[in-house]
Parts: C-alpha cells; sequence; structure tokens
C-alpha cells in the first residue's frame, strides 16, 4: 500500500472486510503522531496520552465503517480525540474529587516534574502557561497554534462558531503571554 | 490548512512573544520506538476487544509471541521409559505397606480413585492412640471444671444448719452459746472473775504493771 494513499481510498479499502486490517493500519501510521502530539498537549503525561490515543483509535475502528466523509478524516479523529481527552480530564477530576483548579495545578506539577523541565526555557514556561488556561480556550490555543488548524475546520471539531473561536484564540494568547512575562 | 507563517503573523498582532520561531516546539519526550510499535499494539487490542483470541489459547499465544508458541509443546523433563505403563501395577503392592500419597494419573480420570489415601496398620494404631489421648485430655478437663463447681463456700453452708445444732457443736468444744442472742458484745460468753485477773498477773512485779499503766495516761487506774 502507498504511503500517499488518500483518506478517500483509505475508506473504501477499510469498508472491504479482506482489507480492512490494512487501511486502517494505514489510517493509524498516517495520523497517529499529529494526534498523540494533540492529546499529549492537552494530558501531559505519556501514559494518559498513549492510553487515550488507544481509545481514540477504537472509537475510529468502531465507528468508521459509519463514517459519511461530510468533514475530512482527519477533523472528524480531532474531534474524537478532543472528546476523549476532555472525557479523559473529567473522569480523573471525579476520581479524584478534585476541583478543576486543582487538576490544572496537577497538570503543571506533572510538567515541572518532567525530566528535562527548565523553568528558565520559554518552550517550558509556555506549556506552564497553556495549563493555566480554562479547557476550551486551552484546546482551541492548541489546535491553532500548533496544529494550524483552520477556524472553520476547528468549529468542526468543537462544535463552536468560527467568530466564538476567534476570540477564544485571541484571550488565551493574551493570557498566556501576560503568563510567559510574569514568571 | 493555513500556512505557519500565516498563523506566526496572526500571533504576532495578539502577543508578539507567542510569535517567536521555535517556541511552538513541544519540550516533550517520547519513548523510543512508540510510533513504530503503536499500530501493531493497537490492531492486537482491537482484535481482542473483538473476543477473537480469549477463547483458543493457541492462537493467542500464537498472535501475542509466536516464539512462545513454538515452544509450547516442547517438553523440557523426560520420564523413564515405560514409566506410564508400569506405574498401574505397582500401586496395589504398596497399598498395604505404606503411606502413600494420592497423585495425578493422566491415564485414569476417576476423581475417587485419586482422593483415595492408603494407610498402613502401624499408622492406623499410631491415629487412634492419638485420638484416644486427645479424648482423655477432654475428660479430665470437662471432670476439672464440673468437681470445682461443687466445692461451695463455707460461709454459704451454715445457712442451712440451724441454730440449736450450731448451739450443740459449740458446747461440745466447750464454747457456750445461746441461740437467738444476737449482740456481738455478748456473744463472748467467758466471764472473767476478779480471781481470774488476780492469777492472770500474779507472776507480773507491781512495779512492771505501774511504768506500764504511767505510759498510759488516759487509762489511769489502779492494780489490784
Amino acid at each position: 500500500m502507498a504511503e500517499q494513499t488518500s483518506d478517500t481510498e483509505l475508506l473504501v479499502l477499510f469498508r472491504e472486510p479482506a482489507t480492512r486490517e490494512k487501511a486502517f493500519t494505514e489510517i493509524v501510521k498516517k495520523y497517529q503522531e499529529r494526534l498523540y502530539w494533540h492529546i499529549r498537549r492537552m494530558l501531559v503525561d505519556h501514559e494518559d496520552a498513549n492510553d487515550t490515543l488507544q481509545n481514540v483509535f477504537i472509537r475510529v475502528w468502531n465507528a468508521l465503517a459509519g463514517f459519511r466523509e461530510d468533514a475530512q478524516l482527519y477533523t472528524w479523529l480531532y474531534r474524537i480525540a478532543t472528546n476523549e481527552c476532555l472525557t479523559f480530564l473529567e473522569q480523573k477530576k471525579k476520581k479524584a474529587v478534585v476541583s478543576l483548579n486543582e487538576l490544572e495545578s496537577g497538570l503543571s506539577n506533572k510538567i515541572k516534574a518532567d525530566k528535562d523541565f527548565d523553568a528558565n526555557k520559554l518552550e517550558w514556561k509556555l506549556q506552564l502557561a497553556i495549563q493555566q488556561l480554562p479547557e476550551k480556550q486551552r484546546v482551541v490555543f492548541m489546535l491553532r497554534y500548533y496544529d494550524e488548524m483552520p477556524y472553520e475546520e476547528m468549529s468542526v471539531v468543537l462544535e463552536t462558531s468560527a467568530g466564538a473561536l476567534k476570540a477564544s484564540y485571541h484571550h488565551a494568547a493574551k493570557k498566556i503571554e501576560d503568563f510567559i512575562l510574569n514568571h | 490548512m493555513e500556512t505557519r507563517n500565516q498563523i506566526l503573523t496572526e500571533l504576532q498582532e495578539i502577543a508578539p512573544r507567542l510569535g517567536q520561531e521555535g517556541l511552538s516546539r513541544v519540550p516533550y519526550e517520547v519513548p523510543s520506538g512508540f510510533f513504530t510499535d503503536f499500530p501493531d499494539l493497537l490492531m492486537f487490542r482491537i482484535r481482542l476487544e473483538r473476543g477473537g483470541y480469549s477463547e483458543n489459547a493457541d492462537r493467542e499465544i500464537l498472535e501475542i509471541s509466536p516464539l512462545l508458541s513454538g515452544l509450547r509443546d516442547k517438553t523440557t523433563y523426560q520420564a523413564p521409559a515405560g514409566f506410564f505403563e508400569s506405574l498401574h501395577a505397582k500401586i496395589p503392592a504398596a497399598e498395604n505397606t505404606e503411606h502413600v500419597v494420592p497423585f495425578f494419573n493422566p491415564a485414569s480420570d476417576s476423581k475417587s480413585r485419586r482422593d483415595k489415601k492408603v494407610m498402613s496398620l502401624p499408622m492406623r494404631i499410631i491415629r487412634y492412640a492419638a485420638a484416644a489421648c486427645i479424648v482423655g485430655l477432654i475428660g479430665i478437663a470437662i471432670f476439672s471444671i464440673t468437681h470445682h463447681r461443687n466445692i461451695t463456700d463455707p460461709i454459704t453452708g451454715l445457712t442451712g444448719v440451724s441454730d440449736q445444732e450450731m448451739a450443740n457443736y459449740l458446747d461440745a468444744d466447750d464454747i457456750h452459746w445461746t441461740p437467738g442472742v444476737t449482740s456481738p458484745a455478748e456473744t463472748a460468753s467467758v466471764a472473767f472473775s476478779d480471781e481470774d485477773i488476780h492469777d492472770l498477773f500474779k507472776g507480773i512485779p507491781d512495779v512492771e504493771l505501774e511504768e506500764y499503766i504511767r505510759a498510759l495516761p488516759e487509762q489511769k487506774g489502779t492494780v489490784n
């Protein structure tokens, strides 16, 4: 199977029982890194990201046959991944009986506990700043800043209007810059 | 998808500090080989969740590790030649002479046979003797407990004795007591006369008695 196989071709192959697993493996190979980093930036911890990524692709395996191609495949994948991350954080919050603020400080502590953490480096400060954001702003900022997602596609992923997403991104960027300048 | 430059330009307008080139690099590490192994591990999990392998141990181990699957039927240990054929014949001969621990005989699926214990005669005698000892110890313990319960308190025992019987008993010991008289002051019926007192002190010199009385200033009295 060629590396340049389009999403449409992969979907056709997936619907054939004989080529289903092979097509799915190609989809995983094609999107695993992008989705992993999206999840990792949300959850910080590699093991959490690994588990969540597996759950995302299992959901995809179960639902891909019914995918209607109204949206692009990668937009649909991001939507599942984002929802899975938010569900994970919600479950973690319930299990630990902690407030959202405590959960965010827990994620910040995880960042600080990283063996490579360097408080003087701007990229680490940026990660800490992202964790201070409200959940929605955090997702919007990361999808735009790291994944370079157009607002129109982001509106499909997050089911929010492009205008609201622009405003969200603006607020998020300002807050992050303030954090970096003051820490 | 918009180009990186477009997004950086947008960011320069909102928050110039974030528009720096290279800042978008995520500083987290990923274990080496993670993305290479991930598709295979994921497919394995999907197959497991479909329930394909848990029902069939052969297929399951073949999928997890073909190496272990190949080793599965290789026997490391060897039994002596003809061991299982001759084993059955040895068992009846051993039955009456020694204690045989139950064993699993792959040639037989009879549960009763596997669970049966065969004991020699001396072993049975020892077991009966041990049981008799235990019964004896229990008997002694029960006797001791019940015997101690029959010993009654002496004061409690006197409640059943009539006053007259008690008076007769005391008279026999030359202690005079009249039934019905309960005053503690009168229970002692031994009366001392002046002569008795005189006899009691006759061996003691008067000087010593007077010194004793002086030592008791509040009970001064005369010595007869």
